[in-house]
């Protein structure tokens, strides 16, 4: 465990060799963005939009094309070899990229833009001190102040930050940087006092026990028109949600010239799954709140053996209706049929 | 590491019209065929400007080219259709479980089409065909709205029934002057034929309606959830189970299908 002082951050980030991303103040609150000098935040708790877009950017091209008479040329655009560095994201929005990896690594085929980009990428974590009361990732079996795949661990201990570092390419990093000292016993007991207490910080409740298999024996119950009338299919916690990982592929050409990108898509939206004869297999709002919520509560338990969820609470903070996946998953644990 | 989303340039090199509504393409890779693929599997076909969709590939993999038999229903299909030999397409694939084939060998197999529903279908029965001494006697009932809107004529009608051991029963929604054969749906032949369920393996592939009745025919003919096997399509970007939509329940249609027995498909949510 090694220490280094908070006003030093400045020195660490310019020693980092690569994109150093940060939390940066975004309005009312903060969002990942490049560190351009600024002193580290003190009131950062999380932020608004995951980090997620550094890892699976919410626009990527993936090609450049042109036609040329009767032939074609297709270009791929190469993802930059160059290394990132998420500092200070919190152990939800972590376990999240941990899930990502999940679909994304692993299966039949693996999606060779995002494998690049998490190859060259540390993530660097901040251990939550107290969570909001929109916080609920204890109910996932995530620890607030911990993250069991980060490369590093930190915490704030006021004036200095602690860093436990938590792959090889963490400790490797670590090593390699001669800003830090050894961390004291008192530091080190001041860690284990805030991974602790931060547990109890956690009070948003989410019922996961059993739901999976209680899901999957109600896919027509009538609790789905019940709890989906109120959505406006704004899409709002799919685009915020830090595993939602739906994309779509669109071009952009004129005069036969131009580019192939894909970019984030939403479940939430009507025009998802519709077909070019018309038919669309999720027709209405039941269908595709149903979609989001199974895909978090039962597909992902079923294809990567863990939840799709991470508590990390941004689709009941600004969903404009308040939907809450936490409250849904009670009251299915109330009405649906065992 | 390849990035799957990127497809490759082939040139078609035949157009050939089926129906109305209906183009069968050859295209070529620059070294023949663009990959190599199982009966059953599909392709992402795109003309970059206008668009990508996944298409069956309706070709057999014991044939030199690939073929693709489009049916014209949207934007891509449309500029698809206003193709000629010596243009571009861009293709990537192959994408999906394929049927099968192995556990087939040796079975009767029994073909049950509908419309456009035969390109999936075509891939397998000419592959069965090629390899004719691997699998039983084949019955093949198609049906189509009207006598025009019959696919692969040549083939139905005099390719596959001079083959021994292979029957082939067509019929349409609705006859015209020409049309000598049999009037009505595909569940009607079907059950006149009432194929023994014995050792047979059914695969049926159409319009979402004409499935269901073809469903509850078999089922009243003695076919086990077992011995059916269908074919599905959804809206597909990927292809590579990463993108979403194309689920059924947990399943990605992309590749966990397209193919399933009915058996299969029963344990899936009905998210058709």
């Amino acid at each position: 465990m090694k220490a280094i002082a908070k006003t030093a951050l400045p020195d660490l980030f310019a020693a980092l060799q690569g994109r150093v991303y940060v939390p940066v103040r975004d309005g009312k609150g903060f969002s990942f963005g490049l560190w351009e000098g600024q002193p580290w935040p003190d009131d950062y708790q999380n932020a608004i939009v995951p980090p997620k877009h550094i890892l699976f950017p919410q626009t990527e091209d993936l090609y450049t094309f042109r036609m040329e008479g009767e032939d074609m040329a297709i270009d791929p655009v190469a993802v930059p070899e160059e290394t990132s560095f998420i500092f200070g994201l919190r152990p939800c929005d972590c376990r999240a990229i941990e899930l990502l990896d999940l679909v994304f690594r692993e299966g039949p085929f693996v999606d060779a833009a995002y494998n690049k980009r998490r190859e060259n990428t540390f993530l660097m974590v901040l251990g939550c001190k107290e969570g909001v009361p929109t916080c609920f990732c204890t109910s996932f079996g995530l620890e607030p102040a911990f993250a069991p795949g980060a490369d590093w661990n930190m915490w704030d201990l006021g004036e200095v930050l602690v860093v436990e570092p938590g792959t090889d390419k963490g400790k490797e990093l670590l090593d390699s940087l001669g800003l830090f000292r050894e961390a004291t016993d008192e530091e080190k007991s001041q860690v284990e006092k805030l991974r602790e207490e931060a547990k109890g910080t956690i009070t948003l409740h989410a019922p996961t026990e059993g739901i999976t298999e209680l899901l999957q024996a109600n896919f027509d119950h009538p609790l789905w028109d019940e709890i989906s009338r109120k959505c406006l299919e704004c899409g709002a916690c799919t685009y915020l949600c830090p595993t939602c990982h739906c994309y779509d592929m669109q071009s952009s050409s004129v005069l036969g010239q131009g580019r192939r990108f894909r970019c984030w898509d939403s479940c939430m939206y009507c025009n998802y799954t519709l077909m070019a004869g018309g038919h669309n297999p999720r027709p209405s709002k039941r269908e595709r709140v149903r979609n989001r919520f199974l895909h978090k509560l039962q597909y992902f338990p079923e294809n990567q053996g863990e939840f799709g969820c991470v508590g990390c609470g941004r689709c009941l903070i600004n969903c404009p209706v308040c939907m809450d996946i936490t409250r849904f998953m009670a009251q299915a644990k109330e009405v649906m049929a065992k | 590491m390849t990035n799957e989303l990127i497809p490759q340039i082939a040139k078609v090199v035949a157009v050939r019209k089926e129906t109305p509504d209906v183009k069968t393409f050859t295209v070529r890779g620059e070294k023949g065929l663009p990959f190599s693929y199982m009966p059953g599997q599909c392709a992402m076909v795109s003309l970059p400007s206008v668009g990508e969709a996944m298409f069956s590939i309706t070709s057999s993999p014991t044939q030199a080219d690939m073929e693709f038999s489009i049916k014209r229903v949207g934007l891509l299909t449309e500029a698809l259709h206003k193709l000629t030999p010596g243009q571009t397409v861009a293709v990537r694939g192959p994408y999906g479980n394929g049927f099968p084939v192995e556990m087939l060998k040796g079975k009767d197999l029994l073909f049950i089409g509908g419309g456009i529903g035969l390109a999936p279908l075509r891939s397998l029965i000419n592959y069965c065909l090629d390899n004719r001494a691997d699998y039983g006697k084949v019955d093949i009932i198609y049906g189509a709205r009207s006598p025009q809107d019959l696919v692969f004529t040549d083939e139905l009608f005099e390719r596959w029934p001079k083959i021994e051991g292979v029957q082939v029963q067509t019929t349409v929604d609705v006859g015209d002057e020409t049309w000598t054969g049999p009037v009505g749906v595909v569940t009607k032949l079907l059950e006149e034929l009432n194929p023994d369920p014995q050792g047979r393996i059914a695969i049926t592939c159409g319009p979402p309606i004409m499935i269901k009745f073809v469903l509850r025919t078999l089922a009243k003919l003695g076919y086990t959830d077992d011995q059916i096997i269908t074919t599905l399509e959804k809206r597909m970007k990927c292809g590579i189970g990463k993108c979403g939509r194309c689920n059924i329940g947990g399943k990605y249609i992309c590749v966990d299908g397209p193919v399933f027995t009915l058996a299969q498909l029963r344990e899936l949510p009905d998210e058709l």
